[in-house]
């Protein structure tokens, strides 16, 4: 069973930062960004035993640093997207998860993340973006 | 009166003896802050305590020396240009544990404070150089160290814009549990202009200024950490020990520094300029102040923090990266405050990073620090920051020497592609090439290039510098002292050879657990070799680290490792020697030791062999040295190498590949007994060897018109050699 | 008076020095403007983006700097004519802000300067330009010869040219590609190329001729210190090398 796993980081995630600034000052309203790496796995039938396998692989996971998540869905939830290179290269993830939060801490309204994703996440010469129901 | 006692102490390493020592003087039980203050300042890390009464050994003063060890960095003359002098600013750190546990992110923030070391000097940061020394890789453990700290090293260097130009690595079993980390940074610094890391004369009442990243739980203990061995078990415990880099915010800090030491030069203010390391802002603001011969009142809630509700302790004593303290007279705290807040926007480019004024430079020597309006410290400056002294016994290392004393024959044609894909000889590039070299476009010899990096630090002179590091592993497991010697003869032949005139040195000493004698004894040991070396040299340490407690799970510690950085200096960086053989017809050169054995070299562990360790004769260095210079001066040295790990038939071949990358056809015979011992001294190409006084020179070939290399009747063709060497490492470093 | 050419720096540059000092030694009138005072920019003639991790390339190289106040200034002069050079990470914004190749709206990037492959990591590494365009299809390369081969350093670990086949197409199509990766005797083939490139890339240049955007750095082999073994003259600080760009660039300027 092919299941998705982020790995986020614990540690502060300076990216996630210059992004939420960049953003704003775009006049995207968004108070909280997070990012994950988000990987594919084909034998993931076993949730436990996938999460050991990957907290086990040091070139993905480091404990000292590092969040893991198996996820439930194979897609984004709401007021995030999955930004997917249109040539996956191996070892690399196979998306970059960004979750766009508003004041209130609930995720932004659909046309909010669009707009961030038009003007600065995705690079559409390169990426595919992939949104809650698009897939 | 300070009120919060405390019974437990939990996550600190201060012994049952130091803790009693405390609470005499301070006539109570210390606070907590108090407590993790002590812990910070009289770890290993920060006093040194074990080490200091056997780093006085080494020579630290000379002609070139402009500031010896003591402060954030030291400094060494390094020329004239239009009247002014100009010195050499240069630090040397290690970051092995950090870099173990992460080895990205450890990594990165050694070099991260390295640069603030130099650059709160009041220098401009101008060239970076590594020693590493990474386990066998065979283990996918240890390859993940190996790379993602090369990574770490080159995503903070590249970031902020100071080239890579030197450096080392070994892989090596003994180093499978503690990678080696050390860190080397040059800044460029007009004598008249340096900031010392105390606070100047008549500052009392000056403010002091807290620049950077927000305060942060990361790092916390760290000072501590860095001086227990490390346990697989506690990686866990220790994650509140990770430093977190922000390459970003440092390149901003760098350039709005170099924007507020040029505002201070040109109203003429001292000030006092330091960088936050191990201790944190009690560490770094209690010495600035006490250095200087002051107290300091220091109010913990002027402090940016990134999360609301840390404990004090934290905020004191965490080692939060990125972060510089300034002692500034109060008229001008403002302006500074805004050219780091207003012109370089910290608050936008990490969250919450600025400058404020955290405290007050008092004439009083007392160290008080509030929190919430509670004084929280109160301890008197000097008992903080005043060398402490642990003796502690060690036993005598005794020198394994090798069963075999004849050298055994050697199959030449077999033996030396084996010797050139060796772990300790193969080619770097794939490893450096993560690494900007050539950024600030002043670099005259990139790394790998030579056996030294050479800069042109200063606009528009012809001022040089080059840079080197060495300290060789399989001479440290057999004999600590001969090792540490050896690297600074390494070291410094390699500047000799790109053509430089030594100035002056650094090192770093990785040694296992200070109270085990025998592993105390190897850090003895290598001490008395470096000094002596330097004597010898007539060369002087003018910085240097001392990282202890690298010791495995299993009790062992890593093998011996002085690592020595050499600086050298140029009049002309034009004369500095380019890379490969030039021209056919050139005589080579073999200057330096003759003595044919193989112990400690590439070529035993080929062979599996153990032997006596070549001899050291200074007298005979000193001379090679000379002769080297010589030939520069008489304008007939075409090429010249550094003979070290794999041999004078490996320096040879390292000259005929340069010679093929820059599309010469230039190849060598030559006829030596056996071309793989590693003896010492240097290879070089010479047009007309009636030149220079030839005594202790022995002749050992010529360069010819083909990509080939003839070693006693052996033929090898240069560009399949080549292929051997730059191979091996590929798979590691893709 | 001289065409006066400014250096903007984003937080996060990293090779404006060397910039400027070799614009002004080609005899370019060159100053740095912060990037607290964007509007400084208004008063220069031209403007070269240097090197660097402008907000340390997070998202992708290039694609928040493309963003910053500064940038509206740059893309306003280079749709007035203004002639706008962009170094390695200059080049990245330049692409992220549309100005090349600039078959797109402005911030609406038609290409990238991806990550290097077959291997995504940072690469330095010395490498030949060589002119690939009649030096007179662009401004800055205008006092360059036919096929001019430039010695430079490639530093990057996003600098491959990538784009679907139809803006590839485009790319070619309109004489976009200014520069490929060539060996040292000038000759081309994939292994000049230190990053995976399309169309071994190595710059790109806008439809009017005048938004140059190179990934190597011509200023790092630019002065004859940098090349000791082939040294032209006899003075070790005089340009030589990399330095014909520069030369090129600031006689467009005269």
């Amino acid at each position: 069973m092919k299941r998705a796993v982020a790995i986020s980081l614990k540690i502060p995630d300076n990216t996630a930062y210059t992004a939420l600034v960049a953003l704003r000052r775009l006049g995207v309203a968004v108070a909280r960004v997070e990012r994950s790496d988000v990987y594919f796995f084909e034998d993931g039938a076993d949730r436990t035993a996938l999460a050991a396998r990957v907290a086990a692989d040091e070139a993905i996971f480091n404990p000292n640093k590092h969040r893991l998540a198996v996820l439930d869905r194979g897609a984004p939830r709401r007021g995030e997207v999955w930004i997917e290179p249109l040539i996956a290269s191996k070892g690399a993830p196979a998306a970059v998860a960004w979750r766009l939060l508003d004041e209130a801490g609930a995720p932004v309204e659909r046309s909010v993340l669009a707009a961030a994703v038009e003007r600065l996440l995705c690079n559409p010469a390169i990426d595919r973006a992939v949104t809650e129901g698009t897939r | 009166m300070v009120s919060s006692g405390v019974s437990g102490t939990a996550n600190v390493a201060l012994r049952d003896d130091e803790l009693a020592r405390i609470e005499e003087r301070l006539g109570r039980a210390p606070s907590a802050v108090e407590l993790h203050a002590f812990d910070a300042q009289w770890s290993e890390h920060c006093s040194y305590k074990s080490s200091r009464h056997h780093l006085k050994r080494l020579p630290t003063s000379g002609a070139g020396v402009v500031l010896g060890p003591g402060e954030d960095a030291g400094i060494l003359h390094l020329g004239v240009h239009e009247g002014e002098r100009y010195g050499v600013v240069v630090a040397h750190e290690s970051h092995n544990h950090p870099s173990q546990v992460v080895p990205f992110e450890g990594a990165a923030t050694g070099v991260g404070g390295i640069v603030r070391d130099v650059l709160c000097m009041g220098a401009e940061v101008i060239g970076l150089a590594d020693g590493l020394r990474f386990g066998s890789v065979e283990g996918a453990h240890q390859a993940y160290v190996a790379t993602s700290a090369v990574d770490g090293i080159g995503a903070y260097g590249n970031a902020i814009g100071v080239p890579n130009v030197a450096g080392d690595v070994y892989f090596d079993a003994g180093f499978d549990e503690n990678c080696l980390v050390n860190v080397v940074a040059l800044g460029i610094v007009n004598e008249n202009e340096i900031v010392h890391s105390f606070a100047p004369k008549n500052a009392d009442g000056w403010q002091i200024v807290l620049v950077g990243k927000a305060t942060d739980p990361s790092g916390f203990g760290g000072a501590s950490f860095s001086s227990l061995s490390l346990d697989s078990e506690d990686a866990e415990l220790n994650k509140g020990a990770v430093q977190v880099p922000d390459p970003f915010l440092e390149n901003v800090l760098m350039r709005a520094s170099y924007h507020v030491l040029r505002l201070l030069r040109q109203l003429a203010i001292p000030a006092g300029f330091k960088d936050l390391g191990a201790g944190g802002i009690v560490g770094c603001s209690a010495e600035i102040t006490a250095h200087g011969g002051y107290g300091a009142q220091i109010d913990l809630d002027a402090v940016n923090v990134a999360v609301e509700g840390m404990a004090p302790q934290v905020i004191a004593a965490g080692e939060t990266q990125e972060r510089l303290l300034w002692v500034v007279p109060p008229e001008i705290a403002p302006e500074v405050l805004r050219i780091y807040n207003d012109v370089f926007t910290l608050p936008d480019v990490a969250y919450n990073a600025r400058a404020g004024v955290i405290g007050q430079v008092t004439a009083e020597r007392r160290y008080v620090m509030r929190h919430r309006g509670e004084v929280v410290m109160d301890v008197e400056s000097e008992f903080l920051t005043g060398s402490i002294r642990d003796e502690l016994p060690y036993t005598e290392v005794i020198r394994h020497e090798g069963a075999v004393d004849e050298l055994p024959a050697v199959d030449v044609e077999a033996i030396f592609p084996q010797v050139l894909a060796h772990r300790d000889v193969c080619s770097r590039e794939p490893l450096y090439r993560r690494y900007d070299a050539v950024v600030r476009g002043a670099t005259v010899l990139p790394r790998g290039r030579a056996d030294a990096g050479v800069l042109a630090p200063i606009p528009g002179s012809r001022l040089g510098v080059a840079l080197a590091v060495a300290g060789n592993p399989r001479y440290g497991r057999i004999d600590p002292r001969y090792a540490a010697e050896h690297a600074v003869l390494e070291a410094m032949r390699r500047v000799v050879a790109v053509g430089a005139r030594p100035i002056g040195l650094t090192d770093c000493l990785n040694f296992g657990n200070p109270r085990k004698p025998d592993q105390y004894g190897a850090f003895v040991a290598a001490v008395d070799g470096l000094a002596h070396a330097a004597t010898q040299l007539d060369l002087a340490f003018v910085s240097g680290n001392v990282s202890l407690y690298n010791e495995s799970g299993d009790g062992l510690a890593v093998p011996a490792s002085a690592i020595v950085a050499a600086i050298g200096a140029f009049d002309n960086v034009g004369d500095a020697v380019t890379p490969g053989l030039k021209e056919p017809g050139s005589t080579l050169l073999w200057i330096g030791s003759r003595e044919l054995v193989v112990g400690g070299s590439v070529l035993a562990d080929v062979l599996g062999i153990e032997g006596p360790l070549p001899g050291l004769s200074y007298g005979a260095e000193r001379a090679a040295v000379a002769i080297v210079h010589e030939a520069i001066a008489r304008g007939v040295l075409r090429s010249c190498r550094a003979v070290r790990d794999g041999g004078m038939l490996t320096a040879l071949a390292r000259l005929s590949f340069d010679a093929m990358l820059r599309g010469r056809t230039v190849g060598a015979e030559i006829d030596f007994g056996n071309p793989l011992c590693e003896g010492g001294g240097f290879l070089c190409e010479v047009s007309d060897a009636g030149a220079i006084d030839l005594t202790g020179v022995l002749r050992v070939g010529e360069t010819n018109d083909r990509r080939e290399l003839i070693v006693n009747g052996v033929r090898f063709d240069v560009r399949r050699l080549y292929d051997v060497w730059s191979q091996p490492l590929e798979e590691l470093y893709p | 008076m001289s065409a006066r050419i400014a250096v903007p720096v984003f937080p996060g540059t990293n090779s404006e020095d060397e910039t400027v000092r070799l614009l002004r030694d080609c005899g370019g009138d060159a100053e740095l403007v912060h990037w607290s005072e964007p509007d400084a920019l208004r008063q220069f003639d031209a403007y070269v983006l240097s090197g660097g991790f402008a907000y340390e390339d997070r998202i992708r190289a290039g694609a928040v700097a493309a963003h910053d106040r500064m940038m509206d200034l740059v893309i306003a002069a280079a749709d007035a004519g203004k002639l706008v050079f962009g170094i390695c990470n200059g080049a990245q914004i330049l692409l992220e802000a549309g100005l090349v190749p600039g078959t797109g709206p402005a911030r609406r990037p038609t290409a990238a300067f991806a990550k290097n492959a077959p291997s995504a990591h940072f690469i330095c590494r010395h490498v030949h330009l060589r002119l690939a365009l009649e030096p007179g299809r662009c401004a800055i390369t205008a006092a360059l010869p036919s096929g001019a081969l430039i010695p430079a350093w490639a530093a990057h670990a996003e600098g491959r040219l990538a784009a679907t086949p139809q803006r590839l197409e485009e790319i070619v199509s309109g004489g976009h590609v200014a520069f490929v990766y060539a060996h040292a005797d000038g000759t081309v083939d994939s292994e000049a190329v230190p990053n995976g490139s399309a169309l071994g890339c190595a710059g790109l240049v806008n439809r009017d001729g005048n938004v140059l955007a190179i990934m190597p750095h011509p200023e790092r082999d630019a002065w004859n210190f940098n090349h000791l073994d082939l040294i032209e003259g006899d003075d070790v600080l005089a340009p030589s090398g990399g330095s014909a760009v520069f030369r090129s660039f600031v006689q467009a300027l005269a």
